[in-house]
């Protein structure tokens, strides 16, 4: 029976930890950056540059068709629909953070303990491996969700600063909110369980998180068959996901007890 | 209290520990010595709970350690590692809460500033670990290993680069523990610290090889030796107590040492000899070989394996 005190205990240790440890955040903090800039690239910087509306392209106007059937973008012009359209759908890149995030404070806390000789103390607890992965991985979750939280907090912000008026509305329809508040965490969730397993297996963090990063790849994939247009993320689409994601999220946590081998680590370890 | 019985541990073909059995009472100190890669470490860890053994059993009082049980039984257990593993960049207090917390004591922050208190440590509270002297470090580690007040402690290597200063105060407290009748089982290299604080001495080298308080081993080793200090050459004396029947007497200048066979009254008999063939009987002694010398003995001499007879009753 899993202690709910130890966990928190350990918990607030690593969230401790973390705080006074802030380059563990670089990571996601690069991607967080790059994920809310390229499109407002696409969808301002380069019209401006190049003088020339988004609008005044077919191509953009084919591919928005559809879309402009939405009660979310009903209101807007077409520069404004076009606008929504990109911002929605690079909100997928914005599930890159909390991934990336989780990836690199999941690895170094489990192999960061190890190389600072502090996981045999602790090991020597009354703590079992369920509690301990489990404080891990919230340990590695939650600071992630918080700084994902305030990224769409920041890319609401700067729609509603530089998009036409009202765009930003688009932002908070079911399926944004889905994919930032549902897919994320589960992705999120999926990566660090990925690194936390390899990370109780191998004895250097790069192995751990290059594993994790392999969750990148279908998210990059979503990303390229939402633009063409292939396959579209609609609430429904976002929950049968989210329910697939569930499912491996719950395997990897019973692998990850089982590949999490108190005696590996202790005696093969150096 | 705690007994290992057969504890046998292996790592793929080789063999860490080899049938190790002792029985430890409420009040004693069980030093295990043996060269590097002996076993202590894995032996150690077996009673700590942290591996299984791959064969043989550990029992803490009356319950027998098993995966299901591993986890309740590391509550009653102390178990201080070779390395302080401490959060460096979390101060002295946090460091030690977090342990309060995991072994689930009703006050946490009381329990914590109770053992800062008793380490003399509570000034350094505030400070991050890292910022701690090596010395220091130590105190805090074996703080975090008594907070929930264990019966058991485990101490591996607990003085091992140490001051002497530090080394003092840890033997202290391994006396003291032994005072309040816990169980401490500990590990190290340091004969000087055995000698002073053990009860009982293992030596351990794969299986053990001799186990026995440091008394029982230097007299089985070397007998028991008088040491006389004469006021004149002692040569002239030796072949007088010969033929008294005591055979093995060394002499170097004025002094003599004399075997008594494990009969330390003889000592009277030897003196009256002496003054009666005109010797100055200025000093007599017992001699006391180092138990760092046993220890060396013990590894070089192909001995039968040891076991406590205690552990077999159980």
């Amino acid at each position: 029976m899993a202690d709910s005190s130890r966990i928190r205990a350990l918990l607030d240790k690593d969230l401790a930890d973390l705080w006074l440890n802030p380059a563990l955040f670089i990571p996601a903090s690069l991607t967080a950056f790059f994920s809310i800039l390229l499109p407002f690239i696409v969808a301002i910087v380069i019209p401006a540059f190049v003088g020339e509306r988004l609008s005044d392209s077919s191509d953009f106007e084919i591919a928005v068709s559809s879309y402009r059937n939405q009660p979310s973008v009903s209101g807007l012009n077409s520069e404004g629909a076009i606008q929504a359209w990109i911002f929605q759908h690079f909100l997928v890149l914005l599930v890159l953070t909390p991934v990336a995030g989780s990836m690199s404070i999941a690895a170094h806390s489990v192999i960061g303990e190890k190389q600072a000789r502090t996981l045999e103390p602790l090991l020597a607890t009354p703590m079992t491996t369920f509690e301990l992965l489990t404080a891990k991985v919230l340990g590695s979750l939650l600071p992630s969700l918080a700084l994902t939280a305030l990224c769409f907090g920041i890319y609401v912000a700067g729609v509603a600063a530089f998009a036409q008026p009202g765009v930003y509305r688009a932002l908070f329809t079911l399926s944004s909110l889905g994919i930032v508040f549902l897919l994320g965490p589960l992705a999120a969730l999926c990566a660090l369980q990925l690194a936390v397993c390899v990370s109780s297996r191998v004895n250097d963090t790069r192995s751990a998180q290059q594993i994790g990063a392999l969750v990148i790849l279908p998210i990059a994939g979503l990303l390229v068959v939402q633009l063409t247009g292939t396959f579209v993320l609609t609430p429904p689409v976002i929950a049968y996901l989210a329910i697939a994601l569930g499912g491996v999220n719950i395997g990897l946590m019973l692998i990850g007890v089982k590949l999490f081998d108190r005696e590996a680590i202790l005696t093969r370890w150096k | 209290m705690l007994m290992a019985s057969h504890l046998t541990r292996r790592f793929g073909s080789r063999l860490a520990v080899d049938d190790v059995s002792f029985a430890l009472a409420p009040g004693e100190v069980f030093a295990l010595l043996g060269p590097n890669g002996a076993g202590k470490t894995t032996t150690l860890r077996m009673l700590a709970g942290l591996i299984e053994p791959s064969s043989g059993s550990v029992r803490v009082g009356s319950d027998t350690m098993s995966p299901h049980s591993a986890s309740r039984l590391r509550g009653q257990i102390g178990f201080l590692t070779e390395t302080p593993g401490l959060w460096e960049r979390l101060d002295v207090r946090r460091n030690l809460l977090v342990y309060a917390r995991l072994h689930g004591l009703a006050k946490p922050g009381h329990a914590v500033t109770e053992m800062l208190d008793a380490f003399g440590i509570l000034d350094r509270a505030g400070d991050t670990a890292g910022q701690l002297s090596k010395g220091l470090k130590q105190r805090v580690a074996l703080a975090r290993t008594l907070l929930h007040k264990p019966g058991v402690v485990l101490l591996d290597e607990p003085t091992a680069g140490l001051d002497p200063g530090s080394a003092r105060e840890v033997r202290d407290l391994v006396l003291r523990l032994r005072d309040r009748q816990h169980v401490v089982v500990l590990s190290t290299h340091n004969m000087d610290e055995v000698e002073r604080v053990a009860s009982r001495v293992a030596v351990l080298r794969t299986r053990l090889i001799a186990l026995d308080t440091p008394a029982a081993l230097r007299a089985r080793l070397f007998g028991t030796r008088l040491r006389i200090v004469l006021g004149q050459p002692a040569s002239p004396f030796a072949s007088i107590l010969a033929e008294q029947g005591f055979n093995d007497v060394r002499t170097q200048e004025s002094t003599l040492s004399i075997a008594v066979d494990r009969r330390p009254s003889s000592a009277p008999l030897v003196v009256r000899c002496l003054v009666e063939a005109g010797a100055d009987v200025y000093s007599v002694i017992a001699e006391k070989p180092r138990l760092e010398e046993i220890y060396l003995r013990l590894l070089e001499g192909d001995v039968p394996q040891a076991r406590d007879t205690n552990a077999d009753h159980g």
